[in-house]
């Protein structure tokens, strides 16, 4: 070799271990696409099918059971606006004589979502069913074809996010409220570009957390680092043995570290629940307010950079349409306490987070004859009312906004997943990839 | 009288020559009793997660699990993400318990290359490759801390063991 051929030969190596270690699992060299809005991300899916009528418009009994004078807001964290002051059954009861919910949840926030972020008052959802419209959520893709128990068709913003983003699994986190309706699905697609090799961690918690997770998990042994390091040395040695392949996964994987870190966890909430020390809302009389719970302890505890959470209460509307007002006030009280607990007591997320709420489908204009204790009617899920929702943006950087109105739709469902990649720097990959909506775009790019 | 004794005899040795047993042939086929094991080549079915948790509670306890008890279990693994973080918390949970049935410490270091081809048989229904028993074998014997515990965690959890 002579000095010209030694020094090319140097020069790409040098250039080689410089460029390498940034390569991801993109094949990118480089993971943004354009400028992080923001650190972290908390998607908060609202709540089993939300009646625009009551909630953003704030008709209360007005619109749905003809009450005249019944108007108001029953979401006061989220959207502006007076509470009811006329046959309020939707808080708490106070007991003795008076009316049972007849104590409205005061509310958390100083300002509510809507005079201190942005607003989309009228939204087109892509589906009036709950796991398409979860799934419209999570893949920013129409879920046309989507069937039931099988995963997403589409990738995840979580498979986004860890592929493009290089984000870890437990940067991404989905706490889900029940292991039916196929929801822990939602946590990977089996897209072949994608898949669950990039899917993000889920808890349904309660079950994980519940009396069955306490009976199964909760006698564990605390295994110290030096107990898990020859169980994990001899469990990989086995595992590249037999030499899965990625269409063979079965489960979404974490490095050593990060299966250590969630058993811990777990281990660690069922000493916390022991204790009394699980950190939940003041008003915690529904299954809504116990999975922000544990959302707030994943928060808590990992720190993801993305989390999403689930709530289903307000699908009680099926049949009883004053439960329905219960469970809505219930979702916005802990929508709020979720915010607030972010921005006070993490203090590595709070001033960096954007916290982004929506329900996945609206609910019918017409109501079925199905009457309630205060002779109110209840409402399915299947009309073109149940296409009709809303968004809310707020935290870093987020403007005071109000976009749209009820005769001036703006924005999509499917604009979500591109949203939480505009504030991750992933944009243009996102929308390259060739699964997101055509249609659908960052909402910032509809402000 | 004396004709219908002798008829009686003609009759009894005709039929004994006829039905009287013959002498058995002995014909063998030419196969060579064999245990039949799993080849890992050839696992690619997914042990379904009740078939996991049946296998796997059989397996460390030599009796079947109750339906009530697998019902919550399969819930529980299901309600979690990442299944190979449920499968070893479920496994931490049952070494937490009395009544596994799973050869002492004392047992596995008194004959390791017994053990290894045990554990293999016991959980993969396979015998280990040359260079799977040198693995174990070596790193049984260096490392005095490695317990059964931690090498049947190891297998329980492992992809191999989920699939057959």
């Amino acid at each position: 070799m002579n000095r010209r051929e030694f020094f090319k030969k140097a020069g790409i190596t040098a250039a080689g271990g410089v460029a390498l270690p940034y390569i991801l699992p993109s094949g990118r060299l480089f993971a943004q696409t354009n400028t992080p809005k923001a650190e972290y991300v908390v998607l908060v899916m609202f709540a089993g099918g939300v009646r625009q009528q009551e909630s953003i418009l704030g008709r209360y009994l007005e619109d749905s059971q003809g009450v005249t004078g019944a108007a108001g807001n029953i979401m006061p964290n989220l959207f502006k606006g007076s509470i009811p002051t006329k046959k309020i059954v939707f808080g708490t009861d106070p007991g003795g004589n008076q009316t049972a919910g007849s104590e409205p949840i005061p509310r958390i926030l100083s300002q509510s979502m809507e005079e201190s972020g942005t607003v989309f008052k009228e939204v087109l959802a892509q589906s009036a069913g709950h796991y398409v419209g979860l799934n419209t959520l999570i893949t920013g893709s129409s879920g046309t074809a989507q069937g039931l128990k099988v995963r997403p068709r589409y990738p995840t913003i979580f498979e986004y996010l860890r592929k493009h983003a290089n984000f870890k699994a437990t940067d991404c986190w989905f706490v889900c409220n029940t292991i039916g309706n196929s929801y822990p699905l939602l946590n990977s697609s089996n897209n072949k570009d994608y898949g669950l090799q990039y899917g993000g961690n889920m808890f349904a918690a309660p079950v994980t957390f519940g009396s069955y997770g306490r009976e199964i998990l909760g006698n564990a042994k605390p295994y110290s680092q030096a107990d898990l390091e020859p169980m994990y040395f001899m469990k990989n040695f086995l595992d590249q043995s037999f030499g899965l392949s990625a269409d063979q996964l079965t489960t979404i994987k974490n490095t050593d570290q990060e299966r250590t870190q969630i058993k811990e966890f777990v281990r660690q909430i069922f000493q916390r629940q022991l204790a009394g020390q699980i950190v939940k809302p003041p008003v915690t009389d529904g299954g809504d307010a116990v999975n922000i719970s544990y959302a707030a302890e994943v928060l808590r505890y990992f720190k993801p950079k993305f989390l999403t959470v689930n709530m289903a209460s307000v699908d009680g509307c099926h049949s009883n349409f004053t439960g329905y007002l219960r469970s809505m006030h219930r979702a916005d009280h802990a929508t709020g306490w979720l915010w607030n607990y972010i921005e006070n007591n993490i203090p590595e997320m709070a001033g960096k987070t954007i916290m982004i709420v929506a329900p996945e489908c609206g609910r019918n204009l017409d109501s079925n004859p199905i009457l309630d204790q205060n002779d109110w009617y209840a409402f399915d899920h299947s009309d073109a009312n149940a296409l009709r929702v809303w968004t809310v943006m707020k935290g870093k950087g987020v403007p005071t906004l109000s976009v749209g109105s009820e005769t001036n739709r703006i924005g999509r469902l499917t604009d979500i997943v591109p949203t939480i990649a505009d504030i991750f720097g992933i944009y243009n990959d996102v929308m390259n990839s060739g699964y997101i909506d055509p249609l659908a775009q960052s909402l910032y790019n509809r402000m | 009288m004396r004709n219908s004794y002798v008829s009686v005899l003609c009759i009894v040795a005709i039929s004994g020559g006829i039905f009287s047993c013959t002498k058995e042939k002995k014909v063998t086929f030419g196969v060579v009793p064999e245990v039949i094991y799993e080849d890992k080549a050839k696992k690619t079915k997914r042990k379904t997660d009740a078939e996991y948790i049946s296998i796997l509670y059989t397996n460390l306890y030599q009796t079947p699990i109750s339906p009530n008890q697998l019902y919550k279990t399969q819930n529980v693994i299901f309600s979690i993400g990442d299944h190979n973080v449920a499968s070893e918390l479920v496994l931490s949970n049952y070494f937490n318990t009395s009544g596994l049935k799973i050869p002492a410490d004392a047992d596995m270091r008194g004959n390791i290359d017994s053990f290894v081809v045990n554990t293999y048989k016991r959980f993969y229904l396979r015998y280990p490759s040359e260079g799977e028993k040198a693995f174990f074998n070596n790193y049984i014997s260096r490392n005095a801390n490695v317990t059964v515990e931690m090498v049947y965690t190891a297998f329980a959890a492992s992809d191999e063991y989920n699939f057959y």
